[in-house]
């Protein structure tokens, strides 16, 4: 475990030679935010209306940390990354180490998840505390709730973009794939919670990727519940098992027959 | 004591083909062709412990491939690899564990660190525990001159300095086989004398086993024993530097400044190489004819200086390849 804490320390290291670039990453997330808080302000007449079981205070911080979350963990990155190594051949040269590629990936990935989830929270906060004047009602057990969901979301959003990289061993080119992941994320769950969409899909959303990459922890901030930790919980432990599972697979059977350019 | 152990070593590719044009292009989608590249073939050699090998061949001859083998990278077709008593194939990790591995073309530091934090990373990825690694450092640190820059990020570096701590960076867990790759390629001179001298200094401290590869002569002459030459997937030459230096082409390089025009004409075991009036420049084919009888024909007395040295090895190996190539 200490070579993948030194992998994550050492990305930390790397990506804090970033920290105003990230800062001004946040920008697109703020002009998006501002639209979505006018949009809202427009559809809720009355502040106190309640509409698919949110009021416009808790739709817009869902907003907000759904939007948190999709700029700490889109893994673009690292799905780029993975890509290009394959295609490159540059994997090759990582196999000779005594590391698993895929932990390799993920910690990898968490060291520069971390620097922008704390940029990012930061300013996200101040931004719905200027916007809307308060928070959510939380206690401790809600923050631990939310940290902790919003750290598994970030595992299952580098692993399952991680999957979508390692496609490449299968054909020349995922970045597409990651193209509709990405998209999916960004309408099903990040600008909308699962409730407005109609009845019939939402069990199917409850098990798609968006309820444990973004709708599971967003809803925990804006309405927590015991109930609805535990199920979310569970849920994202099981999407990990599966997700590293697959990833493991897909890079077993890749390596196997791999040809590296060059010799 | 044989540290590499390598029997019938065989590797295909799988290359995909396209005809030319737009035509090609869009058959190539429906019904693609390949093609199958026999890398290497057959090959069998092994290396003893403590060496410093020379790995050569021109470009697509095998040798990266036969590197990348070695080190568990890729799986061969056919044939069998020990390295330190370990199948790369089966047992990877086990292997990684005991090897270096330094590719001149690819870079392994993580660049917006320092050396001294990628030291302390390869260290970690090894499992070797931190104080073992803080020594490692300090030693290598005096050894190999990197007081002055260890604390300066790899992006910063020079490419001479980089690759100095690309192949500490591959020391730090003390691997009893260290594979080279090209490591001097794209390098100056002085530079390159300076990664050599630590190349020695690596095999005669730490007796540490070096399997290198390298187009560049000097590496080759300055530092390896034996050399391994393959080409089109096979090997055409295993013998010690010596052999392939003074028996494999017997032949000197005589070059005379004289005080008169000498008329001299190609004979059984003299070529004339240049011919500028009074400077000459003959080789001699000492099976066929010995030096001294080729400065008779110059006439000792005509001669004001003389320079009598080997083929250049590079030549010899050129010609080597040119002959397999034949």
């Amino acid at each position: 475990m200490r070579k993948y804490l030194f992998i994550f320390k050492s990305e930390l290291m790397s990506t804090l030679q970033y920290v105003f670039n990230i800062a001004a990453g946040f920008i697109g997330c703020f002009i998006l935010l501002f639209i979505f808080l006018n949009l809202w302000q427009y559809i809720y007449s009355n502040p106190s209306e309640i509409i698919n079981g949110y009021t416009m205070n808790q739709m817009i911080w869902y907003i907000i940390i759904t939007e948190i979350l999709w700029g700490i963990s889109s893994g673009k990155k690292i799905c780029v990354k993975i890509s290009n190594d394959i295609k490159g051949g540059n994997i090759a040269y990582n196999l000779n180490k005594p590391y698993n590629y895929i932990l390799y990936s993920l910690f990898s990935h968490l060291g520069s998840a971390f620097v922008k989830a704390i940029i990012y929270t930061i300013l996200g906060m101040i931004v719905g505390f200027m916007f809307l004047g308060s928070f959510p009602n939380l206690n401790i057990l809600s923050i631990i709730a939310v940290i902790l969901t919003s750290v598994l979301s970030t595992i299952i959003s580098a692993l399952l973009v991680s999957f979508i990289g390692l496609f490449s061993f299968i054909i020349e080119d995922s970045t597409p794939f990651y193209w509709l992941y990405s998209k999916l994320i960004l309408i099903v769950g990040t600008i909308f919670p699962i409730e407005y969409f109609p009845s019939i899909i939402q069990p199917i959303l409850k098990l798609s990727p968006v309820y444990v990459v973004c709708y599971g922890p967003a809803k925990l901030f804006v309405d927590f519940s015991l109930n609805n930790f535990i199920t979310v919980f569970i849920s994202q432990i099981i999407y990990i098992g599966i997700g590293f599972g697959l990833c493991t697979l897909l890079y077993k059977k890749g390596v196997k027959n791999l040809n590296v350019n060059g010799g | 004591m044989s540290i590499i152990k390598v029997e019938k070593l065989s590797k295909t590719f799988k290359v995909k083909l396209k005809e030319k044009g737009l035509k090609g292009s869009l058959k190539s989608i429906f019904k693609p062709r390949y093609k199958t590249i026999n890398a290497v073939k057959n090959i069998s050699f092994e290396v003893e412990k403590g060496e410093i090998i020379a790995f050569i061949g021109p470009n697509g001859a095998g040798k990266s491939t036969t590197i990348k083998m070695l080190t568990g990278i890729l799986y061969p077709n056919s044939g069998n690899i020990k390295v330190l008593d370990i199948d790369p194939k089966t047992e990877r990790k086990k292997l990684a564990y005991q090897i270096g591995t330094v590719f001149g073309q690819k870079e392994q530091l993580w660049t917006h660190l320092t050396p001294y934090d990628n030291f302390k990373f390869f260290g970690a990825i090894y499992d070797i525990p931190e104080s073992r690694v803080e020594k490692k450092i300090e030693e290598f640190k005096e050894l190999f001159e990197l007081e002055e820059f260890i604390n300066t990020p790899v992006r910063n570096l020079s490419l001479g300095q980089r690759i100095r701590c690309e192949i500490v960076a591959s020391l730090i867990h003390e691997p009893k086989v260290l594979f080279l790759d090209e490591p001097t390629i794209g390098l100056d001179p002085v530079v390159k004398e300076n990664i050599r001298t630590l190349i020695k200094i690596m095999n005669k401290e730490y007796k540490t086993t070096i399997f290198l590869t390298s187009h560049d002569i000097g590496d080759i002459e300055k530092l390896c024993k034996r050399v391994i030459i393959i080409n089109n997937g096979k090997i055409v030459l295993d013998d010690s530097m010596e052999n392939l230096k003074y028996h494999y082409l017997n032949k000197k390089i005589v070059e005379a400044k004289m005080k008169e025009k000498v008329n001299l004409d190609d004979e059984d075991g003299i070529t004339i190489l240049k011919d500028k009036g009074y400077n000459l420049k003959i080789e001699v084919d000492i099976t066929k004819k010995s030096v001294s009888d080729a400065i008779k024909l110059l006439n000792p007395d005509n001669i004001i200086d003389i320079n009598i040295s080997n083929t250049p090895l590079e030549d010899i190996i050129s010609n080597i390849y040119k002959e397999e190539k034949k």
